[in-house]
């Protein structure tokens, strides 16, 4: 056990300004033998250490299909992710343990339609699945992602999301809460505009959300509205997380790890845990 | 695996002991300021393998320590150096004497935790090192109800060797497991006497009825099991917890919790990572980056320790994470009792 808790080094290979309080750390092995070998599928997620400071759970933000290195997006909440953007530049070590957890239902999303739905930093593990489909686009039939920010400089990932647009393959719709002079996209919240201007087919389409409580809440009255079932809506759970092994007791709804059973889960799933988050 | 058992008395149980800790790294119960804890013993004198329920903590720091260093780190230009720490000092081959049969079970009920998926590996090894002694109380403490739970406490595996003190003045030796069996054998040196099989197991089960008949706690397990299981969102959890501190005593003393928290401290350029433990009774366990906190109120935090007991950890691991052992009761300062909660809450 002990040893499990004992992270590989790695080398901060970029540091990309997503909005003002999210960074990207691009990430590499230090031991390039390592980097070859790593894998992990969407969704899961490692334990990222700021050696002697502490430790964090964030999700992988880029997939596995992209080689020789691995994303964390980092927003500036707690003491570990401020000592995280106040202290760490280009070509720093950091620690990583992991990867953890369950991943995106892979095998029951393709030859689906695929509607995402995020919010802020909820699109950091979106990402990962994102790219992974974009570069198996042929798997999977309608591609709509539908994303939303408080303000336009909130919005994670712009290059990539420009790429996205870009892509006559996947259909992109941009939202935030409060119109700005020079925003010509959508205006409002995200349930909202799924209901008014997505209007997704239900049919054959599985739903991949995250995002802040209050966002996950709405929307899925909104896609209960809309007649989604709740096995075809699927998100990822932020959970206070320390070992991520499925021991220290921290992440527990009820008898389910969220570090071991999860952070995947169905809506469907998440209705039968008590009623604790 | 035969059911030998052997039949001595008092001086020939206190020679046995002494063989083992003169031949054996041993761990024993020894009184400090009233309270006994199992540590390292040379002597016999030293310890009291028969130390009174009420008065003996657990045997949990052996297998896991309170506070461990599982990593040091040094940073210096050329970058960072991670060095995983020095060799367990609870690894070796070892025998714990005097052991309660709560506290023998709550080693197979963190096994159930420790030891599925992702096994922790330095808990195993001790555990695999260990033969466990085990001295049948001949009274039930105050605060104590293992014959409540879902264990067999005559019966059990738990203990690799059980010692009993028969009504008739004479004390019974078992081996409960193979490992205890072997070990029983390596002590061929005591020529420890062969009695009547029969008469011994009838001493033995006489002395467990005894045993059964001073519990003053008596719950019905499934009922409450059951009733608990429903009750996620009782109030009489906000009645219960009321009084508590917070102190986070209960988790420390008892047997299963097991909790941990990882932690890193760094000075200058070298860095440590602590393992130590951790409890749900405390406001930040479950507190996250940014402030949202799903159990930031004393009652839901009671609801956790009290449906992780009873309830969820025997949904995801078949057995009870609570031993009845009572200890968490004895040391509360104010006098919250786990039996009494989870009661309360069932029956309100």
């Amino acid at each position: 056990m002990e040893q499990l808790l004992v992270p590989t080094l790695c080398k901060i290979d970029q540091i990309i300004q997503e909005t003002p309080d999210i960074r990207t750390y691009r990430l590499k092995f230090k031991d390039d033998s390592l980097m070859e070998k790593y894998t992990w599928l969407p969704g899961q997620f490692v334990e990222f250490s700021l050696i002697g400071h502490g430790e964090c759970t964030f999700c992988i933000s880029s997939s596995s299909t992209r080689k020789g290195y691995f994303d964390c997006s980092v927003k500036k909440a707690g003491t570990v992710t401020s000592d995280i953007h106040n202290n760490l530049d280009e070509g720093d070590e950091i620690g990583i343990r992991g990867p953890y957890g369950n991943w995106f239902p892979l095998e029951d999303i393709k030859g689906k339609n695929l509607l995402f739905v995020g919010g802020g930093i909820g699109l950091a593990p979106l990402r990962s699945l994102i790219q992974y489909c974009v570069d198996n686009r042929n798997d999977y039939k309608n591609f709509t992602i539908l994303y939303g920010a408080r303000t336009s400089s909130d919005l994670c990932y712009k290059e990539e999301i420009k790429e996205w647009q870009e892509n006559k393959s996947l259909k992109v719709i941009l939202t935030i809460d409060k119109s700005e002079e020079t925003w010509k996209d959508n205006v409002g919240v995200v349930p909202k505009i799924l209901e008014e201007v997505v209007k997704p087919t239900v049919e054959n389409t599985k739903v991949i959300t995250c995002g802040p409580p209050i966002m996950i809440k709405y929307t899925l009255l909104s896609l209960d509205k809309l007649g989604f079932a709740p096995k075809d809506v699927i998100t990822t759970l932020e959970m206070k997380m320390q070992c991520g092994l499925g021991k220290c007791g921290r992440c527990n709804i009820g008898s389910t790890y969220v570090c071991k059973d999860g952070p995947v889960f169905t809506y469907e799933q998440l209705k039968a845990l008590p009623d604790e988050f | 695996m035969s059911v030998t058992t052997f039949v001595t008395d008092k001086a020939g149980l206190q020679k046995f002991y002494e063989a083992i800790i003169s031949s054996n790294e041993t761990y024993a119960p020894v009184e400090k300021s009233g309270k006994f804890e199992f540590k390292r013993v040379m002597n016999l004198s030293e310890c009291d393998p028969e130390s009174a329920i009420d008065k003996t903590m657990s045997i949990k720091p052996l297998f896991f320590p309170r506070s461990a260093k599982i990593m040091k780190t040094i940073t210096t230009s050329a970058g960072t150096d991670v060095k995983e720490t020095v060799e367990d000092p609870l690894a070796g081959k070892r025998i714990i004497l005097g052991v309660k049969h709560c506290d023998a079970r709550s080693l197979q009920v963190l096994d159930k935790v420790y030891l599925w998926d992702y096994h922790d590996t330095d808990y195993q090894n001790r555990r695999k090192n260990t033969v466990i002694i085990s001295a049948r109380c001949d009274k039930a403490g105050q605060h104590c109800f293992c014959t409540s739970l879902d264990y067999d406490v005559e019966n059990m595996d738990a203990m690799d060797l059980l010692i009993v003190n028969g009504q008739d003045g004479k004390v019974y030796i078992k081996a409960r497991t193979e490992k205890g069996e072997a070990f029983l054998k390596e002590l061929t040196s005591l020529q420890l006497a062969v009695g009547s099989q029969q008469s011994a197991e009838e001493e033995i089960k006489k002395q467990y009825d005894a045993f059964a008949a001073s519990f003053r706690l008596k719950m019905n397990y499934k009922e409450v099991n059951e009733k608990l299981g429903k009750l996620f969102d009782s109030p009489e959890f906000e009645n219960v917890s009321a009084n508590c501190i917070s102190c986070n005593t209960c988790a420390f003393i008892c047997p299963t919790c097991h909790c941990f928290k990882i932690s890193d401290e760094k000075i200058k350029d070298s860095g440590v990572r602590y393992k130590s433990y951790d409890s749900c009774n405390n406001g930040y366990f479950t507190l996250m980056a940014g402030g949202h906190n799903p159990r930031p109120v004393k009652y839901r935090r009671w609801r956790q320790r009290a449906m992780h007991k009873f309830v969820y950890y025997k949904e995801r691991f078949g057995v009870n994470l609570c031993v009845g052992c009572g200890k968490c009761t004895i040391s509360c300062p104010v006098n919250i009792s786990i039996f009494e909660v989870v009661n309360q809450v069932a029956n309100a």
